[in-house]
């Protein structure tokens, strides 16, 4: 007897192979079959009319946090995400030393955009100091797969100190930083994780960004040695910078036969030559013979914010990211009122900014507080400011007021949103989809969905991936670029993740505001379209008819081939 | 199109130094990079410690000029 089979699907293996019709069956967490008439089973699901694909592997995520108080990284899995990459861009919650959890954790809460009160809430440390504690801490609470990165910011602070964000390393800290880091390679870690750009709380850069190249060269030298992966987040906002990591990563690989990859790259109307000149820069590599990655997202770029809470679209504006960061309440309205002629100044300087997005209506309201308001919603700030005859800054920092700082407002279209040249990239057979940041900036945008935008934008409206190919990137090429073993595709013996879903219908759903995290205030979510069923590990995790299953946990730590 | 030149800093260099092994002959070289590097010039506190991190990625040629139609 199976444990599950199901039935009469539209078989999409993430081979890139063409679709065919027939049953998956599955005993004891592993696919046994695909194809054909499989035999009676203890469940089946009759997938008649839908598509069944293996789960999606999502690369890039930050769900370090969440995944310690979440088994589900709600709502990942409602999308068909059964495994997920937390711990990029040089930040993992081990190993750290017991008196390094405030300032890693200011550092994480910042770059990432948790808040602070969940963060706190949901993190309890209760795995000690090391790798393999955490990854213990979750094995068995896990109702999806974790592949997890370790940061080299943390290793730097393991090592190093204080004097991990203060100088390069001596030769014997590089040292004492490749045991660390094979320990927890040996411990479970897919791979390493290195920042190029991200600042502390206080405006300075991130440990990893004071190692010379000598410290990562050794530390790649390890990766090498145990076949594991090398991720960067680099300089993206700038073509000759990108182009020059790429070369770094070029050079890395080769020296130690290591796989690498940089995210994210956005494609921008702007600077498509730039983005164009990125991808040369990626075929020159691969011309080499340098294993090297660029991940793009599928999604366009827009940030929401709102006077009452930090975000990302703040922090070039000092006075907007003080007043942002104030706690109380009473304190915070002083302060903008206070500080009113400087936040509006600001804001009006951003409108200046080349590429702001202001003067063409970038900047909407997208949700008040007070009826009287209601009809500024979807608006531009430039159409009310020109209505009431006053500034970009002033109409801003009035309404919010208005509403003690509970507007909230969106800059939309700030790039990647020519869908015909996004999907061109997304094509590319050197391109690597992801880039979500999942479980990251959750006060400033979704970041779920992303594989159901890939469908519904890419497959069915501009036609650049075949459903096939689609289903290919967000499963067996990332379960090859990973080295995650015995995922990532329908064929025997492979891990039992498997996501029924309608072809016609698949989508990312509207961004929604929810308050389900721990403590005070909102995050953007996106509610998933068009799936059926998602299975973990064989065990059915998530469907339409039930939602989440309560105590699903056959999530594994995933292991490397 | 190709790459543009560019080094790595050695420990305790500044742009001066840089200059000084990477544009011998050139007058006012560390001005030279920094007017190539706006990354760095963007940075709070270059022009009190030098400011570059060993990771920086300091370009010792202009930007390429724009290509032709």
């Amino acid at each position: 007897m199976l444990d599950l089979v199901i039935r009469d699907g539209l078989i999409v293996d993430g081979s890139g192979l063409p679709a065919r019709r027939g049953d998956v069956a599955v005993v004891g967490g592993r696919i046994v079959s695909v194809g054909g008439r499989a035999g009676e089973a203890r469940r089946v699901i009759d997938a008649t009319g839908r598509v069944v694909a293996p789960g999606f592997i999502d690369p890039h995520t930050h769900y370090d946090a969440q995944l310690c108080f979440d088994p589900y990284a709600f709502p990942a899995i409602e999308h068909g995400v059964t495994t997920v990459v937390p711990g990029n861009c040089s930040l993992s919650l081990a190993p750290l030393r017991i008196d390094q959890r405030d300032a890693f954790s200011r550092m994480f809460r910042l770059i990432e955009e948790m808040p602070e009160a969940a963060f706190d809430a949901g993190v309890d440390w209760r795995w000690g100091e090391g790798f393999g504690g955490w990854l213990d801490a979750l094995t068995g609470n896990l109702a999806l797969n974790v592949a997890p990165l370790v940061g080299h910011s943390v290793l730097r602070m393991f090592v190093m100190g204080p004097d991990a964000q203060a100088r390069a390393a001596t030769a014997e800290e590089i040292g004492a930083m490749a045991d660390l880091l094979r320990t927890c390679l040996d411990a479970g870690a897919v791979g390493l994780s290195t920042s190029f750009v991200d600042i502390d709380e206080s405006y300075r850069p991130v440990p990893s960004r004071w190692a010379a190249p000598e410290e990562l060269d050794a530390l790649s030298a390890v990766l090498g040695e145990r076949d594991a992966i090398l991720q960067i987040v680099h300089e993206f906002f700038d073509t000759d910078l990108t182009i020059a990591r790429i070369e770094q990563l070029a050079e890395l690989s080769l020296r130690h036969g290591i796989t690498t990859t940089l995210s994210p790259l956005f494609h921008s109307d702007a600077n498509h030559r730039g983005v164009m000149r990125v991808m040369e820069a990626i075929e020159s590599a691969r011309a080499r013979g340098a294993a090297v990655w660029p991940q793009v997202q599928t999604r366009p770029i827009d940030i929401s914010f709102t006077l009452d809470q930090r975000s990302l679209m703040l922090l070039t504006m000092p006075t907007w990211w003080k007043v942002a960061s104030i706690r109380d309440r009473n304190d915070k309205l002083a302060a903008v009122a206070d500080q009113r002629q400087a936040l509006v100044d600001e804001m009006n300087g951003l409108a200046l900014r080349p590429n702001a997005g202001l003067g063409a209506g970038g900047f909407v309201v997208r949700d008040v507080v007070h009826q009287r308001n209601d009809d500024l919603i979807g608006r531009s700030i430039d159409d009310i400011a020109r209505d009431r005859g006053t500034t970009h800054g002033d109409t801003i920092v009035d309404l919010a007021l208005d509403e003690d700082l509970g507007t909230w407002f969106i800059r939309a279209s700030i790039g990647h949103q020519n869908s015909q040249a996004v999907g061109e990239l997304l094509a590319h057979p050197y391109v690597h989809l992801g880039a979500s940041d999942g479980g990251a900036h959750v006060g400033s945008f979704s970041t779920f969905g992303d594989t159901g935008y890939l469908f519904s934008e890419f497959v069915r409206t501009t036609k650049s991936l075949s459903l096939e190919a689609a289903v290919k990137k967000i499963t067996l090429d990332p379960a090859q670029i990973w080295k995650l073993r015995g995922r990532g595709l329908l064929s025997a013996g492979y891990a039992a993740d498997v996501v029924v879903f309608d072809a016609d219908t698949i989508g990312r759903g509207p961004e929604i505001a929810s308050d389900d995290f721990p403590g005070d205030g909102l995050r953007w979510i996106r509610r998933q379209e068009g799936v059926d069923t998602v299975v973990v590990n064989g065990e059915v995790t998530w469907s339409a008819v039930d939602g989440y299953v309560a105590g699903a946990r056959a999530g594994e730590i995933a292991t490397r081939s | 199109m190709g790459r543009r030149q560019y080094v790595f800093p050695q420990a305790g260099d500044d742009l001066a130094a840089i200059a000084a092994r990477e544009l011998p002959s050139t007058e006012h070289g560390a001005q030279q990079l920094l007017s190539w590097n706006l990354h760095l010039a963007a940075r709070a506190g270059l022009g009190r410690s030098g400011g570059l991190l060993p990771s920086d990625i300091v370009f010792t040629e202009p930007p390429p000029a724009a290509s032709t139609p």
